[in-house]
């Protein structure tokens, strides 16, 4: 493990923003902190950049307990939410920053600083101040001066959250592409989980200031463990009562019952629906255009579901009575999550 | 759209008026009246009033108190403007109130406080005695009384400007390892320059036309502790009205170097942001 966090512990008065919180992570891999705002990942973030200091636990950098050395001889990059590029200097001296202060000799300032605008491909632009340029191109000179001192570990803070939709798209294929060419051990901090998903090789999810889970994104949303997780991914439809749907095994205990859009299917009464014999009568309440596809809200049992259709199917309005089968739901026990899969799924399908 | 109505001119050049009749009443026909005055007897013997032995002595006087109540007012404002934007501690309530306390004290007032705590009547006094160390009817207790009455000027304008920003560039120097002085002088001192002499303008045009607070405990020592308003009185009061006159235009004009410093000041301040 190159980062190591062993039982961090943290108030601030009385809010506890980290409850014990240990983890590791590998060389060269790119994290994801994962959570809601008020979480304890940005806390996480900033006590492993020395810009806070834990109340108890140990944060180990390359095999050695950091907690007393003093931010500034951690060899950190650190990339500000909103940036904090020194707004009275240019780009150029803006990345060079971090070399004067090291005492680099004037000409290797002036490569290194050339090499760094050549990557972030603001060729041009040097003289230019942070009030100049762009809100993605802002985030690029961030990087690169959180980058120029060539530190062994870069800390991101939200850093596609003052970007707009489209070039925060942008902006993070590119963050991840540069992030693995160079090698460098990186962790962001982010609240949205498509962000996480996309961008992260492994992410680790906070709540309340404890770690709930960790994982490659793939995993963490498909095995949620925790009810938390369960609930975060997705846009969950949350019910207490799953029995009365059919054909799902019962539970002890059972808190309440979790439906993400991509377990529904909703037919049309016409269509063939290949497990007739479980699906439900539903009433559909709103119909929504999303851009990928059509949001199909629909009214099953008492309970509202959201499921997704896509445009090659025959359109559904509102009012319509629609047939709507559940493939697998997540319930939760205590702070416990499983996935019940519907049984009518294994059993032989009789087609008459 | 709003459109002017016929009343609505008559209210926007009725207060256009009155404001210019103000003006004209209460600043530039007194200031007319002091160059007037002052000229009155010729540019000859204006300027035997102005290079006068106790003239001069007067203008360095006034401008060493200006002088050292920047100096000093400067490391007090950049001390309290920082400690008050990017600490917290406890008192920092009762500290930001009593910064204001010279303004709202009059002037007399703050003179009588110094005379109280360093003439005679004082406890400290026997101690000063024999240090000898004079402060009160001396230099030193103008540029206390100076320094006194303009002591917020500098730290008002400062403390604005660095509670709009927040501490995320030092910060982010930090990390990258610049000490408190590069951070200071690369980092936040360019972002507070503008305010910063903004500040120390206003200070420097307090210092020198400080009359009451000075009056009190200077004793009017002609030729050793007279400033210049010191000094206009004193004249007036012996009815050589031309000198006193050829004295004022002196401040006038420091005056309106002052006014021009400001308005280059605040119009490439502005500029910046």
């Amino acid at each position: 493990m190159y980062v190591e966090l062993k039982n961090i512990n943290k108030h601030f008065g009385n809010f506890k923003a980290s409850d014990n919180v240990s983890f590791g992570i590998e060389k060269g891999k790119l994290i994801g902190l994962l959570g809601p705002s008020g979480s304890g990942k940005t806390t996480i973030l900033r006590m492993i950049a020395g810009l806070e200091n834990p109340d108890s636990g140990e944060i180990i950098i390359d095999g050695k307990v950091i907690n007393n050395v003093p931010a500034s001889k951690r060899g950190i990059g650190f990339v500000f939410q909103s940036y904090a590029l020194f707004r009275y200097m240019t780009v150029f001296e803006n990345i060079a920053f971090g070399l004067r202060v090291l005492k680099k000799s004037e000409n290797e300032i002036k490569e290194r600083v050339a090499e760094l605008v050549k990557l972030i491909g603001l060729e041009g632009l040097e003289n230019r101040y942070p009030s100049q340029l762009s809100g993605g191109q802002r985030q690029r000179v961030a990087f690169a001066r959180a980058l120029a001192p060539n530190p062994q570990l870069l800390l991101l803070d939200e850093p596609f959250a003052a970007i707009d939709a489209k070039v925060r798209q942008e902006l993070r294929h590119w963050l991840k592409e540069m992030i693995a060419k160079l090698g460098v051990t990186s962790i962001f901090v982010t609240h949205d989980q498509d962000e996480a998903i996309e961008v992260a090789d492994e992410i680790i999810i906070t709540n309340k200031g404890r770690i709930d889970q960790i994982g490659k994104p793939l995993d963490v949303y498909s095995k949620p463990k925790t009810a938390f997780v369960a609930s975060f991914f997705g846009q969950p439809s949350i019910f207490k009562d799953y029995n009365k749907f059919h054909s799902f095994d019962t539970i002890p205990n059972v808190d309440q019952a979790i439906v993400r859009p991509e377990f529904v299917k909703v037919t049309k009464k016409n269509e063939v629906q290949k497990f007739k014999n479980s699906a439900e009568e539903g009433v559909v309440t709103d119909v929504a255009f999303r851009g990928s596809g059509i949001e199909i809200t629909v009214l099953v049992n008492g309970e509202t579901l959201t499921a997704r259709r896509s445009f090659d199917e025959p359109s559904i309005s509102v009012g319509e009575k629609v047939d709507v089968f559940i493939y697998r739901l997540f319930v939760t026990v205590g702070n416990y999550a499983f996935l019940l899969e519907n049984k009518s799924i294994r059993e032989p399908i009789v087609v008459i | 759209m709003y459109k002017e109505t016929t009343s609505s001119k008559i209210v926007k050049w009725s207060l256009i008026g009155i404001s210019i009749a103000f003006v004209v009443l209460m600043l530039l026909l007194p200031l007319i009246t002091v160059i007037a005055e002052a000229f009155k007897q010729g540019f000859d013997i204006y300027a035997k009033a102005v290079s006068d032995n106790y003239t001069t002595k007067a203008i360095w006087l006034t401008l060493e108190a200006t002088l050292l109540a920047v100096i000093i007012n400067t490391v007090f404002g950049l001390s309290a403007a920082w400690s008050l934007t990017k600490f917290q501690f406890k008192g920092k309530k009762i500290l930001t109130t009593l910064i204001d306390l010279p303004v709202t004290v009059s002037p007399i007032i703050a003179g009588l406080i110094f005379l109280l705590t360093f003439g005679r009547q004082s406890p400290i006094y026997p101690l000063l005695q024999d240090w000898d160390i004079k402060i009160v009817f001396a230099v030193p207790g103008i540029v206390l009384a100076t320094i006194f009455v303009t002591f917020p000027f500098i730290s008002r304008e400062l403390i604005p400007v660095l509670e709009a920003r927040g501490n995320d560039e030092e910060e982010a120097a930090a990390l990258m390892g610049a000490k408190g002085w590069t951070i200071f002088r690369k980092i936040t001192f360019p972002h507070i320059k503008w305010a910063f002499l903004y500040g120390v303008v206003l200070c420097a045009a307090r210092a020198m036309g400080e009359f009451g607070a000075v009056s009190v405990i200077s004793g009017h020592l002609r030729g050793k502790t007279n400033t210049l308003p010191l000094h206009v009185e004193i004249l007036f009061n012996e009815f050589q009205y031309v000198p006193a006159f050829a004295v004022s235009s002196i401040l006038v004009m420091l005056a309106i170097v002052i006014l021009i410093a400001r308005s280059v000041i605040e119009y490439r301040g502005r500029k910046k942001i």
